[in-house]
């Protein structure tokens, strides 16, 4: 009896979550799968037929009449891809080693640190990217600035550049490694780093035999959630890269837009969402794997 | 990106102290109407104006027909105005019938569709063109010149984030049609835009702050970015002599209206020369209104480039919508923009 009313408790509880989900993400991704299927209609929306050439034109399997077979797309992917990567490893650079001087700060300063890591989220995306814009022109603050102090004798050339958008990706994303870092590292059995350096065990040693793998479920969190989003993203190659170098994430807003072809742009987004759930599988894999060492 | 900060401005302007007798839902492009056209309207008539923007045609077009209802009026570009009446999406509104209609000039009716403007109302008009400092780039007479500047000057140059209007830059060059739907046409104005690529520094919609200053010479823009620059006498703006692109928009209203009395109201309200004047003031471009012509700033009735001579209007081409022929410009313009 207790049992079947525990039960009937747990899906009441879980029945909001279940159908939110249900309507809000089987059923959009239920007509992405779709549409990515059918012919596009002339003026956007689709056409009720069978269409398999929106992943031929991506893979290389097109009739070359409806449809040309182009390795653009791939190489697009691939460079978003690139990105993400990068992305992730400058965010993991800057914030493994903050995140252990954080967890070590008395706690009121702890809270105020945690607090302006936050601080970001307090203003819009857009307004902070244009800020990027006028700090990095080549009349703007940066520029002025080390002309001033003599360290450069000519501006430098950043805004429009890749490395712009590499820059703009870090600092947008910075936030989103940190946090899950920082709650890995903060959980650090410290007593152990101390026993293995009783023991004999080198820095080194240490690190790669005690701290790296306590802290490896953080690392990979943190690796997930900003490589997703990453590789989407098409705002800031927009702003800051002049929208010279073509993103998977601008690609499809063009497809649903500009190009009005909503199953191509379907296409194009189930073949994000399965590189990121490949991804995705791997990084749980890994990190069951790291948690069950430690 | 005028997109994302477009789309979140949803300006509500209230009509005062007078009775709401009745409400008007204006969907329109970012900083596309002049305010006191909608405070005089509401003023006048007691109605209450709403304004949502939009960024593209196609954003707009995307979300009427993905349903969005309570809109009354919406201001297409010509092609987008054409597309949406194959579709059925516009009400007729024999605005053409109208007393004061006689003031609507009979050379902006270019919608194919509608031809004698029986759905909409011609709203204004303008070329894309470039501005340039003339300080950094001496004269600029085309877009050979334009594409000349970083080579010889050193200076930056940037063009517009479309396709459409790239595209066409592409096309002059080239000596086709900016409506062209032959592939081998548009596969040479593709080469003609990726040959000048590298000299190219970002397609973006944010030039006339880089150019005000400095840190471009020059940029592919609306002729509405003379707004930015009447204090500026070293930027200067050219029609290019291989060609530009005349932009239109027509006030049109859906057939999903809720407020239709009101829009036609509305429609009519800006038949008016004074009410349209407004607007040129404000916008620094063409309208299709001829008595309103005489009623603007002298800034803009001088400026041979705002208020278009005859045959500047002969050599500019206005798009057309391309059907099938789209995914031909979709393609150029992805390898266009992929390639380093």
């Amino acid at each position: 009896m207790a049992l079947r009313r525990q039960s009937l408790v747990l899906s009441a509880l879980l029945a909001p979550v279940t159908i939110f989900l249900g309507i809000f993400f089987l059923v959009p991704l239920g007509i992405i799968a779709v549409y990515s299927v059918l012919s596009p209609g002339l003026y956007g929306g689709v056409e009720w037929s069978f269409y398999h050439w929106n992943y031929g034109r991506i893979f290389g399997w097109a009739d070359g009449i409806e449809e040309v077979f182009e390795p653009v797309y791939l190489k697009i992917l691939l460079r978003s891809l690139g990105f993400g990567a990068l992305t992730v490893i400058l965010c993991l650079m800057l914030c493994y080693p903050v995140a252990f001087w954080v967890a070590r700060l008395p706690e009121r300063a702890r809270l105020f640190f945690l607090f302006l890591v936050a601080l970001p989220f307090f203003s819009s995306l857009i307004v902070r990217l244009y800020a990027w814009l006028l700090i990095l022109k080549p009349s703007g603050i940066l520029n002025e600035t080390l002309l001033a102090l003599g360290l450069i004798r000519a501006p430098l050339e950043i805004l429009f550049t890749p490395a712009a958008v590499v820059l703009g990706m870090v600092y947008v994303m910075v936030p989103f490694m940190f946090l899950p870092l920082y709650a890995a590292i903060d959980n650090l059995d410290r007593e152990m780093v101390e026993a293995s350096m009783d023991l004999g065990a080198s820095r080194r040693q240490t690190f790669f035999k005690v701290v790296l793998p306590q802290t490896l479920p953080g690392i990979i969190g943190g690796a997930v959630i900003v490589f997703i989003p990453s590789v989407g993203n098409f705002v800031v190659p927009d702003v800051l890269g002049g929208a010279k170098g073509l993103m998977v994430g601008n690609l499809v807003e063009q497809q649903f837009l500009s190009a009005r072809n909503w199953p191509f742009g379907s296409a194009l987004s189930m073949l994000i969402m399965a590189v990121v759930l490949v991804v995705l599988l791997v990084a749980t894999a890994r990190a069951r794997k790291a948690g069950g060492q430690a | 990106m005028k997109k994302a900060i477009g789309l979140a401005l949803a300006l509500a302007l209230a009509a005062g102290t007078a009775s709401a007798e009745g409400k008007l839902a204006l969907y329109n492009w970012g900083d596309y109407i002049n305010p006191l056209i909608l405070k005089k309207f509401s003023e006048e008539t007691g109605i209450e104006v709403s304004l949502d923007t939009y960024s593209s045609n196609e954003e707009m077009l995307a979300k009427i027909q993905a349903g969005a209802t309570g809109y009354d009026l919406v201001f297409p570009s010509v092609h987008m105005h054409d597309i949406m009446m194959k579709l059925g999406l516009l009400e007729k509104t024999d605005i053409n019938l109208s007393p004061d209609f006689k003031n609507i000039d009979p050379a902006t009716f270019r919608s194919h569709e509608d031809p004698g403007a029986e759905y909409c109302l011609p709203y204004a008009f303008g070329t894309v063109g470039v501005f340039y400092n003339e300080d950094i780039t001496g004269p600029i007479t085309g877009w050979a010149d334009f594409f000349d500047i970083p080579g010889k000057t050193g200076g930056k140059i940037t063009i517009l984030d479309d396709m459409r209007e790239v595209m066409a830059v592409g096309m002059f060059m080239t000596g086709h049609s900016i409506n062209s739907t032959d592939p081998d046409e548009v596969q040479e104005a593709a080469d003609y835009i990726l040959s000048k690529k590298p000299a190219v520094s970002a397609f973006t919609y944010e030039s006339p702050a880089l150019l005000l200053s400095g840190d471009i010479a020059a940029a592919h823009f609306f002729v509405g970015g003379h707004v930015y620059f009447t204090e500026k006498p070293n930027i200067k703006y050219v029609i290019p002599k291989e060609g530009a692109t005349l932009y239109q928009e027509d006030m049109c209203m859906l057939k999903s209206a809720p407020h239709k009395e009101e829009a036609k109201r509305f429609m009519e309200f800006y038949l008016r020369p004074e009410i349209a004047a407004l607007n040129v003031d404000q916008q620094f471009n063409g309208s299709a209104n001829v008595p309103a012509r005489d009623l603007v700033a002298d800034y803009i009735k001088t400026n041979p480039n705002i208020t278009l001579a005859p045959e500047t209007l002969e050599r500019v081409q206005t798009f057309v919508d391309l059907g099938k022929a789209l995914k031909l410009y979709d393609r150029a313009w992805n390898t266009i923009r992929t390639a380093q």
